[in-house]
């Protein structure tokens, strides 16, 4: 990997990933910092790592050092940080979706970024346990039970609401 | 294939683009035969993240994440080393060399202070002794016998200083000679005497002899004037035993010299050190700084060696 490739490996793959360490974690601060540690990686092993395979080398780089961050902490502090984010993001959004990002919120580290790998990254069964180090059926019973709560709330409150 | 067991399943990893085309075609067709089916299908597809809700959200600060040819400069490998610095290791030292000699020298001190309050101590009871004798002999100048006594006592050593010396400096003596005295009277009561009672008697006579008339002239303290009491007993007592002793005068010199043992020990017993109001045993004391100067003079030369 060149200088440049990797000056575009920060322009396209940066954002998601602080995306997604920011929608598990709900700390801008420790999102920013396991970013910058996963680029530096790359950085470190740019000859090693193909220029295709930077996005998923950076995902699984950065779950890993999210994970271990989480495992630090003896309990997880849930901020409002990201939750004012969310909203201000998600102006003018349904109600729908609100209960959905509330619904997400309440699902467990792993489930939750089962959920955002696939809908937000478009990764593959393969390609999330390639970062999650899970095998693939593990990746498809994890998701898919943390689609059956998801839905189970939605349907909840959509039978409350009628 | 699909059924109502297992609909949802396939229902998840349709919307999850996990189908190929004939299972999706198969998941369109199970959804069209029944509404609630399609109902359900719906609910999956909300649980799905829309892209859109994450937008907006960027990484902030992104440009630290670049890479510059020139972040990638080094230092020289030389001038690094030329960088780093050592410090020397501290080492804990108890005994410094200089503590070591103020210690040695304040002991030093400290003997030389105790050695100096022991002579002092000592000192003053030898001259109080000499300037004793010397006035009670000076006192008595009407008596011709005491003078030239005196003369004998500074000029001739041999013959009579040591017992001269004794019965001035200490009464103790003489009283244990009074004492073998009154043991010899008791001998000669009985018509018993030994030939070596009989010289020491003889000895005691001559020094009475000389004494008697000091003791007299002089206003003494009671033991004196005891002493002379019982000397005087002796000589009328002794009397004649005096004649029989007098032809052995080289034994009687011979005999003189346990005397001399006895005046040591009456020493040693006055010896005393007063350093303020505390009183040492002067003969302990003695061996104390002995063994300490023994100890200081083999560090001496083993250090020279």
């Amino acid at each position: 990997m060149t200088d440049l490739e990797f000056n575009i490996c920060v322009d396209d793959y940066s954002d998601g990933v602080y995306r997604f360490i920011l929608k598990i974690s709900k700390n801008k601060e420790d999102a920013k910092d396991i970013v910058q540690t996963a680029f530096e990686k790359l950085w470190v092993n740019r000859e090693k790592v193909e220029t295709l395979k930077a996005k998923s080398y950076l995902f699984t780089v950065a779950y890993h050092l999210m994970i271990d961050q989480l495992r630090k902490e003896t309990k997880i502090i849930m901020t409002d940080s990201f939750d004012e984010t969310t909203q201000t993001v998600s102006q003018g959004s349904s109600e729908l979706k609100q209960l959905l990002m509330q619904a997400i919120n309440n699902l467990n580290p792993t489930q939750k970024s089962l959920i955002l790998l696939k809908d937000y990254e478009g990764y593959s069964y393969q390609e999330i346990g390639e970062i999650m180090q899970l095998s693939e059926s593990q990746v498809k019973v994890y998701l898919h039970r943390a689609r059956l709560i998801l839905k189970n709330k939605l349907t909840h409150v959509e039978k409350m609401s009628a | 294939m699909i059924n109502k067991n297992n609909y949802e399943t396939f229902f998840m990893s349709y919307i999850d683009n996990e189908l190929n085309a004939a299972e999706r075609a198969a998941v369109e067709a199970f959804v069209l035969s029944d509404s609630k089916y399609a109902a359900e299908l719906a609910i999956f597809e909300k649980t799905k993240l829309q892209a859109t809700s994450m937008e907006g959200i960027e990484m902030e600060d992104k440009i630290f994440l670049y890479r510059f040819p020139e972040m990638q400069a080094s230092l020289d490998t030389d001038f690094k080393k030329s960088l780093y610095k050592k410090q020397a290791p501290v080492r804990k030292v108890l005994f410094t060399p200089n503590l070591i000699r103020a210690s040695i020298a304040i002991a030093a001190l400290l003997i030389l202070f105790i050695g100096v309050q022991f002579y002092k101590s000592e000192v003053p009871i030898k001259e109080k002794a000499v300037f004793a004798n010397a006035n009670s002999l000076l006192s008595t100048e009407d008596n011709t016998l005491s003078k030239a006594n005196t003369e004998v006592l500074i000029q001739n050593e041999n013959s009579n200083s040591a017992t001269t010396n004794s019965l001035a400096l200490n009464r103790k003596i003489i009283k244990a000679e009074i004492s073998k005295n009154s043991i010899a009277k008791t001998n000669t009561a009985n018509n018993t005497i030994p030939a070596k009672e009989e010289q020491t008697l003889r000895i005691n006579d001559i020094n009475n002899n000389i004494t008697s008339p000091i003791n007299t002239s002089t206003v003494s303290t009671e033991p004196v004037s005891e002493f002379a009491a019982d000397t005087k007993l002796n000589e009328k007592e002794l009397s004649t035993n005096t004649t029989e002793a007098e032809p052995n005068e080289t034994a009687k010199k011979n005999r003189m010299t346990p005397t001399v043992y006895k005046e040591i020990d009456i020493e040693e017993d006055d010896r005393t050190i007063n350093i303020g109001l505390l009183e040492i045993d002067g003969s302990a004391f003695r061996g104390i700084t002995r063994r300490v100067s023994a100890l200081l003079k083999r560090n001496k030369l083993e250090k020279e060696k």
